[in-house]
């Protein structure tokens, strides 16, 4: 089990919390310069944070606090980590095997007993009819995949993979996220995945953890965090396209801008009367021909075909207020929408998730959390 | 020569505050006029010399004031191939377990081979072509102080223009070569070698 808790003001302010179990697949997204790659770096003692404890395995490899009278910090090649580095930093002057092979220095092993585990990872990583080439005549995939085998030559505690899949083609990276699916039933170790691809994210993670300006602000499996966000800036850092505020009153829903009041359930977090953020997934939404009871008029404003999915733009009549649905281009088909023609939508109340709304003077804090 | 400015170098990159100052003082024989330079060393190596031994006029002496005038030339070209390397190669070795010492033997070394060359070279060219410094300090006794320079001085003083011009064309050619070298035909690549032991 990887524990991490670490904080610091300076030089780029850090506030992190996460647990990574062994065989989890936690990813780290946010915006660029959030500090995403910094709390890998933390982790494997390349940069130091003022405070936290990080523990690995049952293993303390940093622990500190403010005032810097109790520091207990290992050195990274004390820390057993494989790091994955976002442009590989492959050693240029030396082949792939002896890429692979460097990490052994310090081992009990003889020379042909490195060998031999070298090459079997780099075979792995189907590479090992490359052991001979340098780093310079090999593809981005295929250096990735050194870079890979090198991570995990040393078996290291924990894997750290800084942004993997960033720099190299898409039909690679659909190669690379079988071989990394293989190797986490293999590995049984905690693996951090430093992302802003929230597709990604979404397609390998078990945990997710969202991290803005150096805080993380909600750690949860993907399909809990894209249905319920925190707070308004992790629905927005998540891309959430359908939310909108409102006014929460014991149990009801009144949308701004728009006379429409739903009855929401929620457990209690939210003060009475308090102004609230809300989303609502795809899955809460339907459109028709006909009105409903439920169904209020909208009009289509926009549309635009992505393949197979069809993207709308809805405006709900005498309102501001645009929702964004998504269907199947047969679905559209079928219901013979238009621009400009005028549809009937319904919201699923019980699918509204209503979160505290972010505070205009200070962007860390949120009412109500 | 070379191990002292290896070990500089590598050295400077650690330093923070200091660097630019101690960068200063070891540039300083690249900017001061040899004879200033000389003059110094006369100083410091007459009969009270800093090393406890008179070292003026003596083989000895010409080969300290010949090493502290080359510190630039030995130094400055391994720095900065120190410095190319990329950070995250270093990071990439201290997360692979490798101790400072094998970093330094096994990825900054090979990595700096051209650097390390350039330097030699550098060096072997400025050494022979030395000539007011060595002159001050060790003055022109044949078999003794006389560097090649100064007997080019020596033979023009004496209008053997002949004699001067067959140990400068000598010097001339070893320069070109030792230059050429410097520039890269020796170190284009770094030392790439495909097997660890």
């Amino acid at each position: 089990m990887l524990r991490v808790k670490i904080g610091q003001t300076t030089p780029s302010p850090l506030q992190i919390n996460l647990e990574c179990a062994p065989g989890e697949l936690h990813a780290l997204v946010g915006p660029s310069g959030s500090g995403k790659t910094t709390v890998l770096r933390t982790i494997a003692g390349l940069n130091k944070p003022a405070s936290g404890k990080i523990e690995c395995d049952g293993k303390v490899w940093f622990e500190g606090d403010d005032l810097r009278s109790k520091v207990q910090q290992l050195s990274p090649a004390e820390r057993s980590c494989g790091f994955l580095f976002q442009q590989y930093a492959l050693f240029p002057h030396l082949s792939a095997l002896s890429n692979v092979t460097i990490p052994l220095q310090n081992s009990d092993l003889n020379t042909s007993q490195r060998k031999a585990i070298s090459l079997d990872l780099l075979d792995r990583m189907g590479i090992a009819n490359l052991a001979e080439r340098m780093p310079n005549q090999l593809s981005g995939g295929q250096q990735q995949r050194v870079a890979l085998a090198r991570a995990l030559a040393r078996q290291p505690k924990v894997l750290l993979l800084d942004e993997p899949f960033s720099a190299i083609d898409t039909p690679t990276r659909q190669g690379l996220y079988k071989t990394l699916a293989e190797l986490r039933s293999d590995l049984n170790i905690p693996i951090l995945l430093v992302t802003h691809d929230l597709r990604e994210a979404d397609l390998l993670a078990d945990q997710i953890t969202v991290i803005d300006e150096g805080i993380s602000l909600q750690t949860a499996a993907p399909q809990v965090l894209f249905q319920k966000p925190r707070n308004s800036r992790v629905a927005e850092l998540v891309g959430i396209s359908n939310m909108f505020n409102g006014v929460f009153d014991a149990g009801s829903l009144s949308w701004d801008g728009c006379a429409k009041v739903f009855s929401v359930a929620d457990k209690g977090k939210i003060p009475s009367k308090a102004r609230v953020a809300w989303v609502i997934p795809q899955s809460g939404l339907s459109v028709h021909n006909k009105p409903t009871q439920t169904s209020m008029p909208a009009l289509i404003e926009k549309m635009s075909s992505l393949g197979q999915i069809a993207a709308t733009q809805l405006r709900i009549q005498d309102s501001q207020n645009t929702i964004e649905w998504e269907a199947s281009s047969a679905e559209v088909r079928r219901l013979e929408m238009e621009v400009g023609k005028q549809m009937h939508i319904e919201l699923d109340g019980n699918q509204i998730h209503i979160m505290p709304l972010r505070s205009i003077n200070d962007p860390r804090r949120f009412i109500g959390n | 020569m070379l191990p002292f400015g290896i070990w500089a170098a590598h050295k400077l990159l650690s330093l923070n505050k200091s660097r630019p100052w101690v960068e200063a003082a070891l540039a300083l024989p690249l900017v001061l006029p040899p004879t200033v330079l000389g003059y110094y060393f006369l100083i410091s190596f007459g009969n009270t010399s800093i090393f406890g031994i008179p070292l003026v006029f003596s083989f000895t002496g010409i080969l300290i004031a010949s090493l502290i005038a080359n510190i630039p030339f030995a130094i400055q070209p391994i720095q900065r191939a120190f410095e190319a390397i990329n950070p995250e190669i270093r990071e990439a070795a201290q997360v692979s377990g490798l101790s400072n010492w094998q970093i330094f033997r096994l990825i900054e070394l090979p990595l700096s081979w051209r650097g390390i060359t350039g330097a030699a070279a550098l060096t072997f060219a400025h050494t022979l072509g030395e000539f007011g410094v060595v002159l001050m300090v060790g003055g022109a006794i044949p078999g003794e102080t006389k560097t090649a320079s100064i007997a080019i001085y020596d033979k023009v003083q004496g209008f053997d223009t002949s004699g001067a011009g067959a140990i400068a064309l000598v010097l001339l050619g070893t320069s070109l070569v030792c230059i050429a070298l410097s520039y890269g035909v020796l170190g284009r690549k770094p030392n790439l070698h495909k097997g660890l032991s």
